[in-house]
């Protein structure tokens, strides 16, 4: 069999909410097992020290803590369909949800493909309770009932299009539903399945059937192998992994706890009874699994052992296993078993063994047994070449196997053999670099968080600055693994990274403080359409971007590329020249190419980070940058005509000048008019225009604008750039333009020469003649590209200017934009950089993280898990009694809606509601409705919030249905009954009138109004 | 793929042997009735609930005076092991130590020691730990004699808690938690001689075990120390989670048997000594009896001698050199519930 590696997984297991106080718990030895909690059983009611019949012989067993809380609203359930659901199903919806991005990907990154998901599950309890009170079944219960559709519901909730099924196979039902999950990912059914088991004891049968068939434990716990062994102690849980083949998570670079290398399903057939053991088959099912896994018995370190510890069942595993191992070689093997620990728990068995043994080999520990130091004497385990598990056993260094058993009641074994992830699990293949070409990283990391509302964002935030600050992990892998798993909610939080102390602190500051959560989040919806600014002659300045430079081998990449590219033509290296500091970059023949380069390695450095410009516009010289994003000639064409352009142009006498007027072009044309050596330079904007020419000249008209009082600056120049001083270099200019050509751009540019969009115009050699003399039409330019409704304006340069200037532009065009500037100011670096990159994540890019990532630095880091909202409990029914009058709890035989605890904290059985409990849910919701007092409106927004189950102050206007509320098809159909009731002025309507009014409650309202009035007319 | 649980075959290794063992306690015993004088405790409750009898201190009760430093009683206990073993102080190839209370943080309290013996040009190391520093001191010991460099060397422990010994506190009123810090703890030292070759008691080091466990685990017992900036923060100088510690360590100790056990191929039955964790008289006599080796005897001294730390397993080992007898064997076992340090070591008397 090919290897099958485990990349994620999450539980919860009796005394331990999570994986991580799961594997804490097997280390300690500790007991999961207590007390029947409140809410299940009357425990008293069926307890018989004795056994007798109708009764258990024990009041303890293992059971997770707070199985009634749900986070509905995360996946879009309706409280109503939410208490109709069995709470295994529940469990298992957040546990699935948890272990995809535990395997480093977003779970929405799974939406639409054929991802699998098989569900071990046997207990049924939840529907023996409530689909026989058929009174009270409605049409939500019957998708929620018991492992009816458990699977379907993760692949629902998920968009998983592969195979999805429940399996039963009593206590072995989750490792066959592995096994399954590995058939379909070496068949090619699937490339990732999710394999789960889950259990919730909700009555007390199957233990009065285990101590009637003499097989139940008094004191409620298994004792595996031990001398005290004495039957089973059931346990409760819920666990999930994903799969992939291996090859497949090697090469997406998924990090594995452990690889599955065979595994085995046998029956025993017609053996000794169908509830007893078979050792033969036992055996069978061993030797197959070794088998398929290609492996000797000896090889194999350890087993996590079935170890009900029920005397026969112990005895005949032991012998079954000491078939295989009793001759072996070197040290026994290793056995231990889990259910010492958190008790049998039956559908959930298997999982709950292959996550310890997955934890166990990439630990590389193996936790000790408990109950171990006094073991059985009579099973001679030695003598098997069998050992049990005293203390926990270190694995040593290379691979190690270990084996897991799991059998069921009715005669369904099953086995697994896994081996250590290998050493290079962790990292794919390097993709084939030329030399430096794929450099990429900026030198800071981005952390990014998303969250379906800002309330979960601030709750997981916390939890991420306290497993952050708890255990240092490399900033810059952790940043990546964030974007890579954490990245896929509508709020989107997102903060350059190069310190994990820093990174821990910016959390909790962001987690509690509301104006720095604002500062560094967003809710962006929508498709991004950003825009790149490039900047001209002006904006250069010595050593800019040498700090990025410094840091970020990506920028690095990429202005190397364009100072190879100006080489030939430029006196000496441009990069050399902004890393040594020169001022001699305000040369005109410097600073034309040195623009070029920062312009066009800013802009090939985003590109690269998936911000692939939607429009495009260069301020004059920015137009050279701007036409090789938009393909319009390859860079070593640019940077020839850019460097011949400036070395030109600085060949000039100087003399020129450049003179800013605060005027429009209007007021100033007829001054510029009347001197022959004076053009207009540019026009930036309704009033800001630019004078170009002879330097006596501009004097004459700044005397003239001073008389007229119109401000006035001159320009730090060499020459009278975009002026008739410019006319001599034309020719030359010509014959370069020519042979490096250019055609029509490929992406939108707005053309500062021609003050537009480029329309199926070249820009080509006659266009960059006509380019040197001609104003910049940069307020034209801009407010046509403001009118396209760009969604950020990046500012393409050294320094901030173009966003400013297009500021008063945007206002008078009503555009409401982002601006983001990789490089703020003189000095920044790598993380201000990633800061744009961040801004532009939180504002709705979604980048090519890679990039921004030294391939070393791209290694999965495990974060914790995402924490649900634990403010919503469903518990529909009061604890089984006895007596058939109480079976049904008075309070909820009343209650004509399902029991919300979270606003009833009275009945919240176990768990402490936070107070306001209930006000958290409200607060992600729309406020409630305006128009109450409108009696359309009242009756709509009531029968919205009944079929629901929410209170009707959660209901408003803007609740949309299916989003906000969760309502599904039964529900609609329930609505409409509703309405027809409610308002008697409406004449009957069919489902089909309604579906189309159905986005938000607000337009069902108008709607309906709508339909009364026109009754009434 | 290889098998992994086979060790490889080793030639047989060089050994590391105790030689003789010296131990010193400050004083004369204080009892609970003392103790009761003192601090207005209840002598009945530290009879019920901890079960040490007597212990001894650096400070004088009465005087409030302290009469041994750290360093005094370790150089005691180190001259008293040189004399016995028959190995002359020219032999001693280096010192180790562990503490977790020096006299100072510089200079290190071994370095006083060895001053004290007048050994000098030899190697020191002080091991800063709990109760497993003396375990660690002894498994470094052993590295030392046998990476072959070396052919015997002085290995001491010992802790003093003056420092912590308020005489000015009243516990009539205090809580358990509180009355526990001034009633559990003693003073002592210890110090062992580590030889290359069997000498003198020719007990065999056969194992040690040596292991921080504590990844994620808040530490179940922590010491703070002052300086000028910070020494008049209201913070408690002493804090421990006994409820962690009542609950771990018995799980612990018994995992740490059996990986020795397991380690070396010994059966139970093969142990004739079993020194367990010296927590307190009651949790040292509930520890022994759940690791089920019924036919070892148990050497301990806690209920006579309090906890004092870093010297506990030398004064068990003082008592086991009495008694132990030639092919016998001797197992240990120590938890430092500080971080979750499991230690422990195995001795065979030739």
């Amino acid at each position: 069999m090919r290897p099958v590696a485990i990349v994620g997984l999450d539980c919860r297991f009796p005394g331990a909410p999570d994986a991580e106080a799961y594997w804490d718990l097997l280390m300690r030895s500790g007991d999961g097992v207590g007390k029947v909690p409140d809410g299940r059983w009357a425990a008293g009611d069926f307890h018989s020290p004795t056994g007798a019949e109708g009764h258990t012989n024990t009041t303890e067993g293992g059971f997770v803590s707070d199985p009634d809380v749900f986070d509905n609203e995360f996946f879009t359930v309706s409280p109503r369909e939410a208490a109709a659901m069995d709470p295994q199903q529940r469990l298992l919806l957040q546990c699935a949800w948890r272990a995809v991005e535990d395997s480093g990907t977003a779970p929405q990154r799974l939406a639409g493909t054929p991802t699998g998901v098989f569900v071990g599950i046997m207990g049924n309890e939840w529907a023996h309770l409530h689909m026989t009170d058929y009174a009270r079944v409605t049409a939500q219960l019957g998708s929620g009932n018991g492992y009816c559709m458990t699977a379907n519901r993760i692949s629902y909730h998920l968009d998983l299009k592969g195979p999805s099924l429940a399996v039963d196979t009593a206590c072995s039902s989750s490792l066959v539903a592995v096994h399954l999950a590995c058939n379909a990912l070496l068949s090619g059914e699937c490339d990732t399945a999710i394999a789960a088991g889950v259990n919730v004891a909700l009555t007390p049968a199957l233990g009065i059937f285990y101590t009637q068939a003499g097989l139940s434990a008094p004191d409620g716990r298994c004792k595996p192998f031990s001398a005290g062994a004495d039957g089973i102690g059931r346990g409760e849980g819920v666990g999930a992994v994903v799969l992939r083949r291996l090859e497949d998570a090697v090469a997406d670079g998924q990090p594995v706890y452990a690889v599955i290398r065979g595994t085995a399903v046998n029956q025993d057939g017609r053996s000794n009874g169908i509830t007893a053991p078979n050792r033969w088959s036992q055996e069978e099912v061993l030797s197959a699994a070794y088998r398929r896994a290609g492996v000797e018995p000896s090889e194999v370190a350890f087993t996590e052992a079935h170890g009900t510890g029920t005397v026969l069942g112990d005895m005949i595993e032991a012998k079954a296993l000491g078939r295989l191992h009793s001759g072996r070689s070197g040290r026994p093997l290793a056995i231990g078993s889990v259910k010492g620990n958190i008790g049998h728990t039956e559908g959930a068995a298997g999982i709950a063994g292959l996550i310890k043994v997955a934890l166990s080999l990439h630990h590389r520990v193996v936790p000790a047994s408990r109950f171990a130091a006094k073991e059985n004497p009579a099973l001679k385990l030695a003598q098997q070449g069998l050992r049990l598990l005293k203390a926990p056993l270190r694995l040593r260094s290379g691979p190690a196997l270990g084996g897991l058993s799991s059998f069921g009641m009715g005669g369904t074994n099953a086995h697994a053999v896994l081996e250590s992830a290998p050493p290079h699990a962790a990292r794919p293949e390097p993709a084939n670099t030329g030399a430096g070409s794929g450099r990429t990283g900026l030198g800071a990391g981005i952390f990014t968080l998303t969250a379906p509302s800002t309330a979960a964002l601030r709750r997981n935030l916390l939890v991420q600055a306290d497993a952050v600050r708890r255990r240092r992990a490399p900033v810059g892998p952790l940043s990546w693994s964030s974007n890579r798993s954490r990245t896929g909610h509508r709020y989107r939080f997102a903060v350059p990274a190069r310190d994990t102390g820093e990174l821990a602190a910016t959390l909790r500051e962001a987690a509690t403080d509301d104006d720095v959560l604002a500062r560094l989040s967003g809710g962006p919806s929508g498709k991004p359409l950003p825009a790149l600014l490039f900047t001209g002659q002006g904006s250069q300045y010595p050593a800019m971007t040498a700090r990025l430079y410094e840091d970020a081998p990506l920028y690095r990449r990429f202005l190397d590329e364009a100072d190879a590219a100006l080489a030939p033509y430029t006196p000496g290296s441009v990069r050399d020249l902004l890393l040594a500091g020169d001022p001699a970059v305000h040369r005109t023949g410097w600073a034309q190419p040195a623009l070029f380069a920062v312009e066009y390695a800013l802009a090939a450095s985003l590109a690269e980070l998936g911000v692939r410009p939607a429009l495009l516009l260069g301020h004059s010289v920015g137009e050279y940058a701007a036409a090789v994003m938009a393909e319009v000639f390859p860079l070593e064409h640019a940077a020839r005509l850019i460097a011949a352009r400036g070395a030109l142009m600085e060949a000039l006498p100087e003399g020129g000048g450049m003179l800013a007027v605060r005027a429009s072009l209007a007021d100033v044309a007829e001054l510029a008019d009347a001197e022959p050596l004076v053009g207009v330079g540019a026009v930036n904007g309704p009033r800001a225009t630019v004078l170009s020419g002879d330097l006596a000249a501009l004097g004459r008209i700044e005397d003239v604008l001073g008389r007229r009082g119109t401000r006035t600056r001159r320009l730090e120049v060499s020459h009278a750039f975009h002026s008739p001083l410019m006319e001599p270099v034309l020719d030359r200019f010509a014959a370069v333009a020519d042979e490096t050509g250019g055609g029509v751009p490929k992406l939108p540019v707005y053309s500062t020469l021609r003050g537009r969009l480029l329309e199926a115009e070249p820009m080509d050699a006659k266009y960059w003649v006509e380019h040197i003399g001609a104003p910049v039409l940069f307020g034209d330019a801009m407010a046509r590209l403001l009118e396209a409704g760009p969604t950020h304006l990046v500012e393409t340069g050294p320094c901030p200017v173009l966003t400013g200037m297009a500021r008063p532009l945007r206002s008078s065009a009503g555009a409401t934009t982002h601006t983001v500037a990789p490089v703020p100011a003189e000095g920044a670096g790598g993380t201000e950089f990633a800061e744009a990159v961040a801004a532009l994540f939180r504002s709705g890019v979604d980048p090519r993280w890679d990039a921004a990532y030294p391939e070393e630095e791209r290694t999965p880091q495990r974060l914790v898990p995402y924490a649900f909202s634990g403010t919503s409990r469903y518990w529909t029914r009061g604890p089984v009694r006895a007596t058939p009058a109480a079976a049904i709890g008075p309070a909820q035989a009343a209650a004509p809606s399902p029991l919300r605890q979270a606003e009833r904290p009275d009945r919240a059985g176990g768990g402490a509601v936070p107070p306001g409990g209930g006000a958290v849910l409200t607060a992600v919701l729309p406020a409630a409705g305006q128009d109450r007092a409108d009696p359309v409106a009242r009756s709509v927004t009531e029968a919205v919030a009944e079929v629901g189950g929410y209170a009707p102050d959660e209901v408003s206007r803007l609740s949309l249905l299916y989003e906000d509320l969760g309502f599904d098809s039964v529900m609609v159909m329930e609505l409409k009954d509703r309405l027809q009731e409610r308002l008697s002025g409406l004449e009957a309507m069919s489902v089909q009138d309604l579906l189309p009014r159905l986005s938000s409650v607000g337009d069902l309202i108008d709607y309906l109004q709508d339909r009364i009035g026109s009754a009434v007319a | 793929m290889q098998p992994s649980q086979s060790p490889p075959p080793t030639p047989p290794s060089p050994g590391a042997y105790l030689a003789a063992v010296g131990t010193a306690l400050p004083g004369e015993p204080v009892d609970n009735a003392m103790l009761a004088r003192t601090f207005g405790v209840s002598e009945e409750w530290v009879d019920v609930f901890i079960g040490t009898r007597t212990r001894h201190f650096a400070r004088d009760l009465t005087s409030g005076e302290t009469r041994w430093s750290l360093a005094e009683l370790c150089a005691r206990a180190g001259e008293q092991a040189l004399t016995a073993s028959g190995v002359a102080a020219d032999e001693i190839d280096f010192v180790v130590m562990g503490t977790a209370t020096p006299d100072h943080l510089m200079p290190a309290t071994v370095n006083h020691v060895a001053d004290q013996l007048g050994l000098d040009q030899i190697p020191t190391y002080q091991l800063q730990s709990g109760c497993a520093g003396a375990v660690q001191a002894l498994e470094l010991g052993r590295t030392l004699v046998t990476a072959g460099g070396h052919r015997a060397g002085l290995v001491v422990g010992g802790d003093v808690c003056s420092k912590h010994l308020d005489l000015d506190w009243d516990l009539s009123g205090a809580a358990p938690s509180d009355l526990v810090n001034y009633v559990l703890f003693g003073d002592g030292a210890g110090a062992a001689v580590v030889t290359a070759e069997p000498r003198g008691h020719r007990v065999a080091l056969r194992g040690v075990l040596n292991r921080f466990t504590g990844l994620g685990r808040q530490p179940g017992q922590v010491i703070e120390w002052f300086g000028m900036a910070d020494r008049h923060e209201d913070r408690q100088a002493v804090h421990e989670d006994y409820k962690a510690i009542e609950e771990s360590v018995p799980v612990m100790a018994l995992e740490i048997l059996w990986e020795l056990l397991e380690d070396l191929g010994w059966d139970p039955g093969d142990v004739d000594f079993l020194l367990p964790p010296q927590l307190s008289g009651r949790m040292t006599r509930r520890i022994a009896e759940q690791l089920g080796l019924p036919d070892a005897v148990e050497v301990s001294c806690v209920a006579d001698t309090g906890n004092n730390g870093n010297a506990l397993p030398f004064l068990q080992l003082e008592a086991l050199l009495g008694k132990i007898g030639a092919g016998q064997r001797a197992l240990a076992v120590a938890v430092e519930s500080s971080k979750w340090i499991k230690s422990g070591f195995a001795l065979e008397k030739l």
